[in-house]
């Protein structure tokens, strides 16, 4: 468990380098992913097995992460967000997705599309709740976005 | 500064902002911001690969300019860089000469070698084959899949190819060679190497990017972001899936 939370560290170190990120702040996109496998983990381990609802989780910690990172680092909060669901995508279930339609499985194949595809919209999904509250918050107290 | 002046400024920076990928509300607070440091009234929209800037100029005449994004790619930093450059020109307003030499170090602002990108890719592979349960020799494989795979990225974007092609044929080569690889090695895991392999493709920029746009009501862009990243998975799918039938095709 704590091996999987330091390699999610370095999962979403490697990857923001394809993308430029200032040298400055690959550590803080490091936490980013580190942070939200840690909550996928927890969530996944000790309230209820669910792909789905673990990366919904996972992904409203990384996105109010780099919302509250942007405010403090004065950096659009993209820069934290993309590293940091990195851990979260679904990788393994739309491999055997796809191996079950090429084995012509397709029952399987329809059940672990769903679950791919429901783990997506989960991430998706907490990502935008996250923005959508730090924008209401700010508006509220007149700070402008960033 | 006058209005043609600003106009381009402002138009440069949305353009730079887009061609490296930033979401479209970005681009158009940024170029409002710098024609309202000038005191300029300026409508603006943008789409998923051009600016339109409209502003009125002294003699109440609607100056309308646009440009064409044509071939976009990823740069946080320099988004970062235009942020600030928006923010100083709001503070305290500088003079056009300026303001072009500004732009003009930010296009030229530091990249990561190709070499360190290309560990950087490997390590991905590495990283994420090892985080899914694969043993360290799938791994290595995993890593060396995907610096072919980024090298041959990186020269087919620079011919401007169609690109859902070039993620068809990275896919088809990822599933090829683990598979060649889980037949040859009696250590190696297709499975795994897979997993690695493919985080190097996945399309986390634009999903993200128009999930925001879609919340700030930039619904244009939004949508033609997320339909581009899920073409994207499904080009990736495609090729592994061609690739994993001619192998059960040839075991059989």
């Amino acid at each position: 468990m704590i091996k999987q939370i330091i390699l999610a560290f370095f999962g979403s170190i490697f990857p923001v380098i394809l993308f430029n990120i200032d040298r400055k702040k690959i550590i803080w996109a490091g936490f980013a992913g580190s942070l939200g496998w840690a909550t996928y983990l927890a969530v996944y381990n000790f309230y209820m097995p669910s792909v789905a609802l673990s990366s919904f989780a996972g992904a409203l910690v990384v996105g109010l992460y780099s919302e509250i990172m942007a405010r403090l680092l004065k950096t659009p909060a993209v820069q934290f967000s993309i590293p940091g669901i990195f851990p979260l995508v679904p990788g393994i279930i739309a491999y055997m997705t796809i191996s079950s339609i090429v084995k012509q499985d397709y029952s399987a194949a329809t059940y672990l599309g769903f679950q791919a595809l429901a783990a997506g919209g989960a991430i998706s999904f907490g990502i935008m709740i996250a923005s959508t509250t730090t924008r209401l918050i700010s508006m509220i107290t007149k700070h402008d976005t960033d | 500064m006058e209005t043609n002046e600003v106009l381009e400024i402002a138009l440069s920076s949305g353009y730079l902002l887009l061609s490296n990928g930033a979401e479209a509300y970005r681009v158009e607070e940024t170029i409002e911001r710098i024609c309202s440091a000038y005191s300029l009234e300026c409508e603006c929209i943008t789409t998923a690969n051009g600016v339109f800037v409209s502003v009125l100029n002294k003699n109440g005449e609607k100056v309308t300019s646009l440009r064409k994004v044509r071939n976009p790619k990823v740069d946080l930093y320099k988004i970062e860089l235009i942020n600030t450059f928006s923010r100083n020109i709001q503070d305290n307003n500088i003079s056009y000469e300026e303001a072009l030499q500004s732009l003009k170090e930010i296009e030229s602002a530091p990249e990561f070698s190709f070499p360190v990108r290309i560990f950087a890719a490997c390590m991905t592979s590495f990283v994420y084959s090892l985080f899914f349960n694969g043993t360290v020799f799938d791994s290595i494989i995993s890593a060396t899949i995907s610096i072919g795979i980024y090298i041959m990225m990186d020269k087919i974007s620079k011919l401007g190819f169609f690109q859902f092609l070039e993620f068809f044929f990275s896919g088809f080569l990822i599933g090829l060679i683990s598979m060649m690889a889980d037949a040859l090695l009696p250590f190696a895991s297709e499975q795994n190497i897979i997993t690695g392999a493919i985080m190097i493709l996945l399309p986390g920029v634009p999903l993200t990017n128009g999930i925001k746009d879609i919340i700030y009501g930039d619904f244009t862009p939004g949508f033609i972001k997320v339909g581009e990243a899920l073409l994207i998975v499904v080009a990736i799918g495609a090729g592994i899936g061609a690739a994993l039938t001619l192998g059960a095709g040839v075991r059989l």
